[in-house]
């Protein structure tokens, strides 16, 4: 095997270009040995263009190359897309979240993949180079092929950044993770939301559970039930039944049986928004300065 | 009748202060340079490798090893047909180093390679070519004792590996008169000691056929007379020495056979050291877990809450292989009966062969099992007799002076003070809102005969060296959990010298005396025992020589040694004076410690060990409503090991040990498919992290045991013993129905709660 | 398997190595560079038993394939107790306390939490004990139910703060 650690964009498109398909890029490299060795590796962890997180007053920018103890410490995700440094806090231990990276996680395609999910909730894109120097955006939801297998090829594009709306006062984000111990655990659900409120009304939701089906899931009528309300106690009993009905779970002799995974679904699906909620209402009332 | 000595405890916070009592490589660990059997090298050294079983139960109908050798840098591969292949065991002697022509569970071992690296011996695994004719293959016990099921061995019909049936008094008319009877079933999985390091060796072995084996194990001398036996060497000539241990927990006492004779054979093929190792997914599917077991208990109880008798009808799983499983099967059946005073018991219990990963033991052999299921039971009782949990414990515990329905001498005991210090200090009566409450009670036998009833005691060297210094020599095995401190401990207090001059030496057969080695929690009392005698033997001879060399009596007190005209006479002078009478020899005090009144008979009454430790734990917990998930706040653990020789020690042992019994009893157990181990990992095999861990509040209660050295009893099993029941007793509070089957997870509580499921 | 030439900072010290890229820096360091105090538990960063610093920060040594470390400043258990001796003093700080407050069993998880230790004290002089807890949440120990090493952690705190010791050789960027 051979391994290329480049220092800029353009040494990595290069690298890509000369090897013909054959070489794929790396940074957290976490994943690597767990299964089938590539014959040639392009290491871009160390691209100065992937680690920034910048913020415009529009869109909060996040480096692919960004690891998740990183995004877990960074001032500007905590405040502007709580969600996401919840999730990054969340990740395996502090040995795996000091070297493995958002853009990882994604390309990976773990269906429960905890920053993924906190990005989709977020209403994140990514934003993918190719070798001819062209860029485009893609949502994160929008990345998955299958599962375990990504949208996003290796050999001939590079995940750089993800882009999201920083969020504004009146709105909230929370993630939410459900596993059988308290670190070095893959969970049995994920679940993330980002809400905004006008008045005490919902005018925006996205929620996301995972893992049911390939990609971090968007629960559409469960949005939609809520989208417009201002929701109650029964509205929350709702939200349960609604989000665990409109998906479909696997169970897994390791993890838990499809049934406590789709009782799970309704009960995190209604904490999580309900805890973006109350974020939401919190900013309004704080002066911190959003 | 020996008296409480203090009814509080003695642990303090903080240092341990002189890292003297902590073993002589406490200093090396701290700094990386601690050498453990992987860390192993040797000039010349060879890796080798096992080609393992992909079927749970099948023949071998041909090997092909030719591919193998065209492998560059093998050196020599080795199945069955190409060594002696003598049959060996434990208890029950079903295995062979390789399988002939019949493998019984998925990682059998059917073809050893050695080579210079481990991927040449990799890809000469994969150059074998085995046909393999599969076989039915059985996984559940139950299934497997059935008249239809498969034969596993043919030397054990029904598929039986150990049998029991036990009664004492008159169990039937006991239930029969009884006010009351609760009954339930528990199911227990298997569990993996989950050390650290996974278990690694150096063979290496001569053109004169001496064998040495670098491997650490808590039982090295029993583990050499079965590997002299399995390779026809005379005992003389297999040596074992320990590299730094890391964690054993019952996992090492007799370790992995298999890797040890496959080494050894290798070695004595290739006359160069062979290195072994397990990785972790083999320590999961080819180590040795402890005995799953499903129990059918019910008891009998009087209205006011006395215990009248218990039945239990009791299948443990063997796996394809016994190891101990025997011993361990046994323990669980009975041990437990001897918390409370309960005159009438009948049990049933078989170890069935199953088609699965051989079976052995882990820390307190099954007993903390046993415990879950029975202290469930009694908090049952409890319930329906509307009794407290605590007293109705309380009214029937065991007390000093008993002999329990099995025959155990009670000389030392005050599990009934530890009953109450753990419910007073876990709030029995002030309970939080929102929380549950659980008691358990336990014993564990402070070194017992089950292993080796002819040879029951321990015996050890105490050598006053030429600077004045003095060394003990014991064959029991310090591995972190504080029984060199202990040593170190009982050693300086029979001298009067201060521990820095003590050297505890430990780990080589050759050198060592024979022990039955670290298990049944035998070290500190039989052990120590044995040590201090030594001790006192060499005392004897110092004051003897010191007389001799002075001309005038000479007395060893204080750590001096004065002369009646009150001239003080330094230990480097009389050790060279015997050492120049003697044309070289060194003062050596022996000591030889039986266990008095150990015994018992064929229906196993007798008393087996020569004392008891008990312990009360009890847990706080709490469960989210509507996940079903589990908070365990705290752990109030309450010990009666009598004298408590090295508190810090001690204190480390009781964070581990319910540490480990959290991880019983919350989340792990091994996920068989079709004879498979589905949770080969670490991610999947979980034990408790950081994160995990409660609060956990100890306490001592010292009684002054007889036996024991300066009144130590055992500790370092028991301390796992009664939190698996204390949680599952803790948990039924909190919501008021009943998981019986480990581990507790958060699923089972909520099928408890939302679908009234009790068991599976 | 095509090997490299892979130079980056041991210890302290600059080194190269050549070696097929893919191996486990794990094994780099205990095959190649004969350090034996980094421990392999389970080879897939289950554990933590592998834990060394890559850039000041803490990583699972087995997970990190050795082409990685091209350039960067690896330090080890052997680098700790280097820098105590270096100080005049027998070890570090860090591991006195671990000695002293009976954290070291069996010893195997030891050189991995003493790592984490030295990661988290080098970012935070006065740790809590939640984040001491959390600082070694990816390190498995099976002996001690983790209470006499966090009780350790949180003196060596004292103690580094007592001595104002300043750790140069981590590289931490």
């Amino acid at each position: 095997m051979s391994y290329t650690v480049v220092s800029n964009l353009d040494q990595a498109v290069e690298a890509l270009a000369k090897s013909a398909g054959k070489a794929r890029v790396v940074a957290g490299a976490t994943d690597l040995f767990l299964g089938n060795l590539p014959s040639e590796l392009v290491d871009i962890s160390t691209v100065p263009d992937l680690l920034g997180i910048n913020r415009d007053p529009d869109c909060l920018s996040v480096g692919a190359g960004v690891t998740h103890a990183g995004a877990a410490a960074s001032p500007v995700i905590r405040l502007k897309a709580e969600a996401l440094a919840e999730a990054c806090r969340e990740v395996g231990s502090p040995q795996v979240r000091n070297i493995s990276t958002l853009g990882g996680n994604v390309v990976n395609a773990a269906p429960a993949a905890d920053a993924a999910v906190a990005l989709v909730a977020l209403g994140a894109k990514a934003v993918l180079l190719d070798l001819s120097g062209g860029h485009r955006e893609v949502a994160v939801e929008d990345l998955y092929a299958n599962y375990n297998l990504s949208v996003v090829d290796s050999s001939s594009e590079i995940l750089l950044r993800f882009l999201l709306a920083p969020a504004v006062r009146g709105e909230g984000s929370a993630f939410l993770r459900f596993a059988p111990r308290e670190a070095l655990s893959l969970p049995l659900v994920n679940a993330a939301a980002r809400v905004r409120l006008k008045g005490n009304t919902i005018e925006a939701i996205r929620a996301v559970i995972a893992p049911v089906s390939p990609a971090p899931t968007r629960l559409n009528e469960t949005e939609k039930l809520l989208l417009g309300s201002k929701p109650g106690q029964d509205t929350w009993r709702r939200v349960e039944y609604t989000a665990a009905a409109e998906v479909d779970v696997r169970g897994s002799m390791l993890r838990c049986s499809a049934e406590y995974r789709h009782h799970l679904v309704g009960v995190l699906a209604r904490r999580v928004i309900r805890k973006a909620l109350e974020r939401a209402l919190d900013s309004k009332e704080g002066g911190d300065g959003r | 009748m020996p008296v409480i000595k203090k009814a509080e405890s003695v642990l303090r916070k903080g240092r341990s202060g002189s890292a003297v009592n902590q073993g002589p490589d406490v200093w090396a660990k701290a700094t990386g340079k601690a050498v453990y059997g992987t860390d192993l090298h040797f000039p010349g050294m060879l890796y080798g490798k096992v080609l393992r079983s992909p079927h749970p139960h099948a023949r071998i109908k041909g090997i092909d090893t030719a591919g193998a050798y065209a492998v560059p840098g093998v050196r020599s591969v080795l199945t069955a047909g190409d060594i002696r292949n003598k049959s060996y065991g434990i208890v029950v002697e079903d295995e062979q180093p390789l399988a002939h022509n019949r493998v019984r569970y998925i990682g059998d071992e059917v073809a050893a390679v050695v080579a210079v690296d481990e991927d040449s011996a990799s890809k000469a695994l994969e150059a074998i070519k085995v046909e393999y004719e599969p076989l039915p293959a059985v996984f559940d016990p139950a299934e497997a004792l059935l008249d239809e099921a498969v034969q596993i061995h043919d030397s054990c019909p029904g598929n039986i590996a150990w049998e029991r049936d036990m009664e004492r008094g008159e169990p039937e008319r006991a239930f029969a008169g009884a006010d009351l009877v609760v009954e339930n079933s528990f199911s227990i999985p298997s569990v993996h000691p989950t050390y650290l390091e996974p278990i690694a060796c150096v063979a290496v072995s001569d053109y004169m056929d001496n064998l040495t084996i670098h491997t650490a194990l808590q039982s090295p001398d029993v583990v050499r007379e079965i590997i002299a036996g399995a390779l026809d060497l005379p005992l003389s000539k297999v040596r074992i020495i320990g590299p730094v241990m890391g964690g054993g927990f019952g996992g090492r006492v007799y370790g992995n056979l298999k890797l040890y004779l496959l080494s050894s054979l290798l070695s004595m093929h290739t006359g160069s050291p062979v290195k072994m190792r397990l990785t972790r997914e083999e320590e999961f599917t080819v180590g040795r877990p402890m005995i799953a077991a499903r129990m059918k208990v019910r008891m009998a109880l009087r209205r006011d809450g006395t215990f009248l008798a218990r039945e239990s009808d009791i299948i443990t799983d063997n796996g394809a292989y016994s190891a101990q499983a025997p011993w361990v099967s046994k323990t669980l059946s009975e041990r437990n009966d001897s918390v409370y005073r309960i005159p009438n018991i009948k049990t049933r219990a078989r170890l069935a062969y199953t088609n699965k990963v051989p079976t052995a033991q882990y820390r307190a052999y099954g007993n903390q099992a046993a415990n879950f299921a029975y202290e469930s039971l009694i908090d049952q009782a409890a319930e329906k007799l509307g009794l407290d949990p605590l007293q109705l414990r309380l009214k029937n515990c065991t007390h000093s002076g008993d002999v329990t329905v099995h025959g155990l001498d009670i000389k030392s005991c005050a599990l009934s003070e530890c009953l109450q210090k753990a419910a007073e200090k876990v709030g029995w009566n002030n309970r939080k809102e929102g929380c549950g409450y659980g008691i358990s009670a336990g014993i564990h036998a402070s070194g017992s005969l089950v292993a080796n009833k002819d040879f029951r005691g321990a015996s050890a060297r105490a050598v006053l060296e030429l600077d004045g210094r003095v060394t003990i020599y014991t064959g029991e095995q310090e591995y972190g959990q504080g029984a060199y401190g202990a040593f170190v401990q009982i050693a300086a207090r029979t001298l009067g010298l201060e521990p820095q001059l003590l050297t505890i030496y430990c780990r080589d057969s050759l050198v060592t005396p024979h022990s039955q080695g670290a298990l049944a929690n035998r070290q500190t009392t039989i052990g120590g025992r044995a040590i201090q005698l030594a001790a006192e033997d060499l005392k004897i001879l110092i004051e003897e020589a010191a007389s001799e060399m002075t001309g005038e009596p000479v007395k060893m007190k204080g750590g001096s040694l004065a002369a009646a005209s009150g001239k003080l006479i330094r230990f480097e002078e009389v050790a060279r004076y015997h050492h120049h009478r003697t044309s070289g020899l060194t003062l050596t005090g022996e000591g030889r410690y039986v266990p008095p009144h150990t015994d018992y008979d064929e229906t196993s009454y007798g008393n087996i060990s020569v004392t008891y430790s008990f312990a009360a734990h009890a847990a706080e917990v709490e469960v989210d409503r509507e996940t079903g998930a589990l908070t365990v706040h705290r752990i109030v653990a309450i010990h009666d090991s009598g004298h408590i020789i090295n508190p810090p020690g001690a204190r480390g042992q009781i964070y581990g040990g319910v540490t480990q019994g959290l991880g019983f009893g919350c989340y792990e157990g091994y996920v068989f498919d079709r004879g498979k181990v589905a949770n080969s990992s670490l991610a999947d095999y979980r034990i408790p992290t950081a994160l995990d861990v409660p609060r956990i509040d100890c306490h001592f209660i010292e009684t002054d045991d007889p036996e024991g050295p300066f009144g130590a009893k055992g500790l370092g099993e028991v301390v796992q013993v009664p939190v698996p029941g204390a949680i599952a007793n803790a948990v039924a509070d909190a919501i008021g129905v009943r998981v019986t089957n480990l581990p507790i997870t958060a699923e089972k509580i909520y099928r408890a709660m939302f679908k009234g499921e009790c068991a599976e | 398997m095509k090997e490299q030439v892979i130079a980056f900072e041991l210890n302290g010290e600059t080194v190269e190595a050549y070696t097929d890229p893919a191996l486990s820096l794990l094994h780099l360091l205990r095959s190649r560079f004969n350090l034996l105090g980094t421990k392999e538990g389970c080879g897939r960063g289950e554990c933590g038993a592998c834990t060394v610093l890559v850039d000041g920060r803490a990583v699972n040594s087995c997970l990190v394939p050795a082409g990685k470390v091209q350039g960067r400043k690896v330090y080890t258990i052997e680098g700790v107790t280097a820098e105590g001796l270096s100080r005049g003093a027998k070890v570090h700080p860090l591991q006195e306390a671990f000695v002293e407050s009976g954290a070291v069993q069996c010893g195997f998880c030891t050189p991995g939490m003493i790592m984490s230790t030295y990661a988290l004290l080098n970012d935070n002089s006065s740790p809590s004990p939640e984040e001491v807890k959390e600082a070694i949440s990816g390190n498995l120990c099976r002996c001690s139910g983790y209470k006499q090493i966090e009780e350790a952690i949180l003196e060596a705190a004292q103690r580094l703060k007592a001595q104002d010791w300043q750790d140069r050789n981590t590289g931490k960027t």
